[in-house]
């Protein structure tokens, strides 16, 4: 093997073990800046060692060994430079957690609660949640900060000032390396959704030709839910984000045309879907519906993208049940957004008067005065109902509103065919 | 990334085994799967029975042969597929894989067929 070859072995390896490692060592050292530190110990070892004596047969706990006897060395020094009662908090708990020098060979039985606990810690709602998404992307995701930096689109200094000034206020704050209290488990795990669904969503809005960094981020945040649904089982929504992400991910190849421009969902060569993570996707809604009687929100929109993705062409498209589904999320969340498309869906099953009832109350009601996927939603339906003098004219006000240009071209195109129905 | 790890046992192999020997290795890949699973990489794994029939152009005819095929050097015992970063880690799993004592971890990317 050449010395690039271990040196992507061990990038490889720091991938699949850091989280174990940080997880594993942060319950020892009650400080997650120092398990860091610890962790990034033991990989500078490997990287100098393994090109000389081979990948070891268990990197993870050859890891762990090492970050241990570092732990222990930090201690002696320490011990040797100055008095006992000197010793920092923490050295002496180091103590206590390390015992000796003895060699990891074991999987530690408390992994899969370590590695959970990790989780609330970095989604920890003390932190803003720019802070949550680097800490996660680093402690979780094990990825670096020029990797995280490439992938959120901000300069590197400021991902490593944002880390560094997050682990100082877990720091300061002592935040225990404990479950969240029962009382505050869901909010807490929801916290921890919306940072897994930001990633996601931050690398499903990458277009081609940017950055694989980013389009990689739905992977990370595909494997850190999955991993969650393996630690936290019986949490519903942990298995419907799972979903709607699977599914939404289903749809990566189909999304884009040949030259790059957006295609829409009903538009999308279907042949293109990954059958895969739609069959994963129905697998873990299926979980998640098997453990509650009232669906959430993420489960409510993993059922709808699966009535999508159970539709072989656009033409079969539930929309009855996908109307339900929205009137259940609607109810659930009073968002004007879920609204609109809950207007969308209903002048599909129901017709377009129906739908566009649905989007009188929301003019009145206000909350979507700047947002012009209201307008170019009543525009649509409008021209659908014959009615092209208004529909050019909500074309126009869309076409206003939007900040993106192609979709400014497009509202215009629209309105200009409205305009052509009224001269002929 | 999609990486299909196959498991090239050696023919004749499973018949030496003890059927106590023969569950342990079962067991090795059970837990290992597992493993894979907590890590959010695995998609689907099983081994695959003994018995095995083949199709295929024979004699200048498409017929059908019955196992076992022992002029193959290798029988397919088992299938993994995860869903991989890169290669080195599809790689840094099958070192870790139970099969690697006893097999060969054959390691393919999904795509397609005419690159």
């Amino acid at each position: 093997m050449t010395v690039t070859d271990v040196h992507r072995t061990i990038d490889a390896v720091w991938r699949i073990e850091s989280a174990h490692l940080i997880a594993a060592l942060t319950r020892r050292v009650r400080d997650v800046g120092l398990a860091e530190e610890l962790a990034q110990e033991a990989l500078l070892s490997a990287l100098e060692a393994w090109p000389r004596t081979g990948i070891p047969d268990n990197p993870g706990a050859w890891l762990m060994t090492t970050a241990k006897n570092r732990a222990l060395d930090q201690l002696r020094r320490a011990r040797m430079l100055a008095d006992k009662h000197a010793l920092l908090g923490h050295e002496l708990e180091m103590e206590q957690q390390f015992g000796s020098y003895t060699v990891e060979t074991q999987v530690d039985q408390h992994i899969g609660d370590d590695l959970l606990r990790l989780m609330f810690i970095a989604c920890h709602p003390l932190l803003s949640t720019q802070a949550r998404t680097a800490l996660t992307l680093r402690l979780i995701g094990g990825l670096t900060t020029a990797e995280i930096a490439r992938a959120v689109l901000t300069a590197e200094p400021t991902i490593a000032q944002r880390i560094v000034r997050a682990k100082r206020t877990l720091r300061d704050a002592q935040v225990p390396f404990e479950l969240p209290p029962r009382e505050e488990l869901t909010s807490r795990l929801a916290s921890v959704l919306e940072v897994i669904y930001l990633i996601f969503n931050e690398g499903y809005s990458a277009t081609a030709g940017e950055d694989w960094m980013r389009p990689a981020l739905c992977e990370e945040a595909l494997r850190i839910g999955r991993i969650l649904a393996e630690l936290a089982p019986r949490e519903s929504e942990v298995h419907g984000l799972v979903a709607l992400m699977e599914i939404q991910a289903s749809r990566l190849r189909a999304r884009s045309g040949a030259q790059g421009e957006p295609v829409l969902l009903m538009e999308q060569n279907r042949a293109r879907w990954d059958r895969v993570l739609i069959h994963r996707g129905f697998l873990a809604l299926a979980r998640g519906e098997a453990l509650t009687a009232v669906r959430g929100a993420y489960l409510l929109q993993a059922a709808i993208a699966a009535c999508h993705a159970r539709a072989f062409a656009a033409t079969d498209t539930d929309w009855v049940a996908i109307t339900a589904l929205y009137d259940e999320l609607a109810r659930l969340t009073g968002s004007p957004v879920v609204e609109l498309n809950r207007a969308v869906a209903v002048a599909m099953a129901y017709g377009p008067a129906a739908g566009l009832a649905l989007t009188d109350a929301l003019l009145e009601g206000g909350a979507l005065s700047g947002y012009h996927l209201l307008p170019s939603v009543r525009a649509d339906l409008l021209a659908r109902l014959g009615r092209y003098a208004e529909a050019r004219a909500e074309f126009g006000r869309a076409a206003l509103l939007t900040q993106n240009a192609r979709e400014r071209a497009l509202l215009a195109q629209r309105a200009a065919a409205c305009g052509q129905h009224l001269s002929s | 990334m999609a990486y299909m790890l196959l498991i090239l046992e050696p023919t004749g192999q499973r018949s030496t085994r003890t059927p106590a020997q023969g569950h342990d290795a079962y067991q090795q890949m059970l837990d290992y799967s597992a493993r894979l699973r907590q890590r959010g990489v695995l998609i689907a794994s099983d081994a695959l029975k003994s018995e095995a029939v083949r199709f295929g152009q024979h004699n200048g005819h498409a017929q059908r042969l019955d196992g076992p095929f022992t002029e193959s050097k290798e029988l397919i015992g088992g299938f993994l597929l995860l869903d991989c970063h890169t290669s080195e880690e599809a790689l840094v799993f099958a070192r870790e894989c139970p099969a690697a004592a006893w097999a060969t971890i054959e390691i393919r990317e999904l795509g397609t067929c005419y690159e």
